[in-house]
């Protein structure tokens, strides 16, 4: 189980990748977004908000309006920022869920494949 | 797959998001829009009038009905299946989970072809008839094809999308305007309708049998609405949505075939374009050109639904692991570029051959029996299902699962081995030929080159070795709280 800092510090290491990848940030121009993690073994919360592709610091919490929500586990969250998870795999064997619509999901999946494997 | 067109705020689907709203998701218009957009391809025509040849007189619409019926046990799968896993990803999750991997994937690459024989069917229909109506040759038709589908790899790759509202304008005005003609069609006839009640009237019994099974195509992919699931305001949408998706396909459908059998005739039943005869003896001339700008519409739901649910479906399995890393390539507006312009090729393929050969009875063929197939599939995962995962959420159940789930299974097994080996009312195994190397091939890959490609991902991973940071060891009493570096910011 991966406690909030464990997971803060992931994050910000896959922010840093991914505002430092030009080629994702090609790819999220017009992508302004707010996702929601929902943490399912701990409960905790957070908001990620794309905005002009920039991804902005992780913030604790997730009671506002979403465009994409992912639910995954604490261990789970903090292997996929840190590039150890391949989202997708989790995603078909049903152990990540989401909510919101396909070409969002799309780019929340391009980013955490372009910014660790650049395809 | 879907536009946006019924997008308001709703809950967030997923059961563990607390007070998240989604701050766009489908609604139920949008969800029927896209259930019925998707069954209702140009192919649609071709398969109605197919279908008129194997019942006496004007009595098709009741092999509809039955296959409607069918649908209905098809729809309690697969809203039972939705219900438990309400996500794109479905298929892989409930078939890996009551079969052996290998055989859910064989299943599923197989079933992925349906897919591309409706892309490239409605590509050769709407070609045929935009040619036919501006009365060009065959030739000029194949450059119609190859611009359309050239028009939809294009727009795919750009990321544009048809909008949600788009979306159910044109698939309510296809079924409004060829309601219509259908109507108007049979009333201008100033005929009564002729055996109407006796479908078997100077027929066997086994061509009911393979009517319906036609009409099981009619049906096909309203299904497809199911990988909406994350999208939609209400989970239950899905499951009613394709529901009222049926209901109008029966009436539609039974229209066009009652219509079709009372007003065309041998040659214009067995043409590329039935609809365009029947739009001509309903509005003459300017029926004719209604009925060309119809089948065009088709096209809006089935280049943009197929084209994005095939790539994305291929991109994700390509991501998971099961197909080539190469199929995951993204361009920058995020698209899965090679999926895209395989299903291009691959559809342009398959349509320019149906246009140099006249085969598309054959497509039809090909078609119905995959789709009856994943039908009895369905019924096998929820009857399998029950047992297996007994405390697993289903808001929707199949009533009395072993009866239906069992009549389905054998039902649509009948259904799948008739329509695989008839093709216009004749005994031809060419469809099953067609079936049987899809699947084969999808087997040879599953067996054969699948253990390479998930090697050499695992071999790729162990390279790239982990990154995170072996954990910390707790801190010392009294030791200061977390590091700002990594501690999250307040909201």
């Amino acid at each position: 189980m991966a406690d909030r800092d464990e997971i803060a510090e992931a994050y910000a290491d896959w922010r840093v990748r991914c505002n430092e990848n030009d080629r994702l940030r090609r790819m999220l121009r017009g992508w302004d977004r707010v996702v929601h993690l929902v943490a399912t073994d701990t409960g905790d919360r957070f908001t990620v908000v794309v905005r002009d592709q920039i991804l902005a610091e992780l913030t604790d919490g997730a009671d506002e309006v979403a465009d994409v929500v992912v639910t995954a586990t604490s261990e789970d969250f903090a292997d996929l920022f840190w590039g150890d998870l391949n989202p997708s795999q989790k995603y078909m064997s049903g152990e990540i869920t989401l909510a919101g619509a396909q070409e969002d999901v799309m780019r929340l999946d391009a980013m955490s494949m372009v910014a660790f494997l650049d395809q | 797959m879907t536009g946006a067109g019924d997008r308001r705020p709703g809950p967030a689907a997923a059961g563990a998001t607390g007070v998240t709203v989604l701050r766009r998701a489908l609604g139920l218009r949008t969800v029927v829009s896209t259930s019925t957009g998707l069954a209702f391809a140009a192919l649609e025509y071709l398969a109605a009038a197919g279908l008129v040849a194997y019942v006496a007189g004007d009595s098709a619409w009741i092999a509809v009905g039955t296959a409607g019926l069918l649908a209905l046990m098809a729809w309690g799968c697969f809203s039972e299946l939705n219900g438990m896993f309400p996500t794109a990803a479905a298929i892989r999750l409930y078939m890996k989970r009551a079969m052996d991997d290998r055989v859910a994937l064989t299943i599923t690459f197989t079933y992925l072809t349906t897919i591309v024989l409706v892309v490239a069917a409605d590509a050769f229909i709407v070609g045929s008839a935009i040619a036919h109506v501006l009365g060009q040759t065959a030739w000029v038709a194949g450059l119609m094809i190859a611009a359309l589908l050239a028009a939809a790899v294009v727009s795919n790759l750009r990321g544009v999308k048809v909008a949600g509202g788009v979306q159910d304008i044109a698939t309510y005005a296809v079924l409004a305007v060829t309601t219509l003609v259908a109507v108007t069609a049979v009333v201008r006839s100033h005929r009564a309708l002729r055996f109407p009640l006796a479908p078997l009237h100077g027929h066997h019994p086994g061509d009911f049998l393979e009517a319906v099974a036609l009409g099981v195509f009619l049906f096909s992919a309203f299904e497809w609405v199911t990988t909406s699931a994350e999208e939609v305001r209400r989970p239950h949408d899905i499951h009613r949505g394709m529901f009222i998706a049926l209901a109008i396909l029966v009436i539609v459908c039974s229209l066009i075939t009652v219509a079709m059998s009372h007003v065309l005739g041998h040659h214009q039943l067995v043409s590329a374009y039935p609809q365009l005869f029947l739009g001509r003896a309903a509005f003459g001339q300017a029926g004719l050109w209604l009925m060309a700008g119809v089948t065009a519409a088709t096209a809006v739901n089935t280049f943009n639904g197929g084209f994005i649910t095939a790539s994305r479906f291929i991109y994700a399995t390509a991501r998971e692991g099961s197909l080539p890393s190469a199929l995951a390539r993204l361009n920058d507006r995020a698209v899965p570029w090679v999926p895209v312009v395989a299903l291009g090729v691959v559809s342009l393929v398959v349509s320019l051959v149906v246009a140099a050969t006249g085969s598309w009875t054959v497509l039809v063929a090909v078609g119905a029996a995959l789709e009856a197939m994943i039908y009895a599939v369905a019924a096998f995962c929820v009857v399998r299902l029950r047992p297996r995962l007994p405390d697993h959420t289903r808001p929707f159940r199949l009533p009395t699962r072993r009866l239906l789930g069992g009549f389905g299974i054998v039902v649509f097994g009948v259904l799948a081995a008739v329509a695989s080996v008839s093709v216009a009312n004749h005994f031809d195994i060419v469809p099953l030929i067609v079936i049987a190397v899809g699947g084969g091939l999808s087997a040879l890959y599953v067996l054969a080159v699948l253990p390479r490609v998930q090697a050499a991902e695992e071999a790729r991973k162990a390279a790239r070795g982990r990154r995170r940071p072996p954990r910390r060891p707790p801190e010392a009493p009294g030791a200061s709280g977390a590091s700002s570096a990594w501690s999250v910011a307040p909201k």
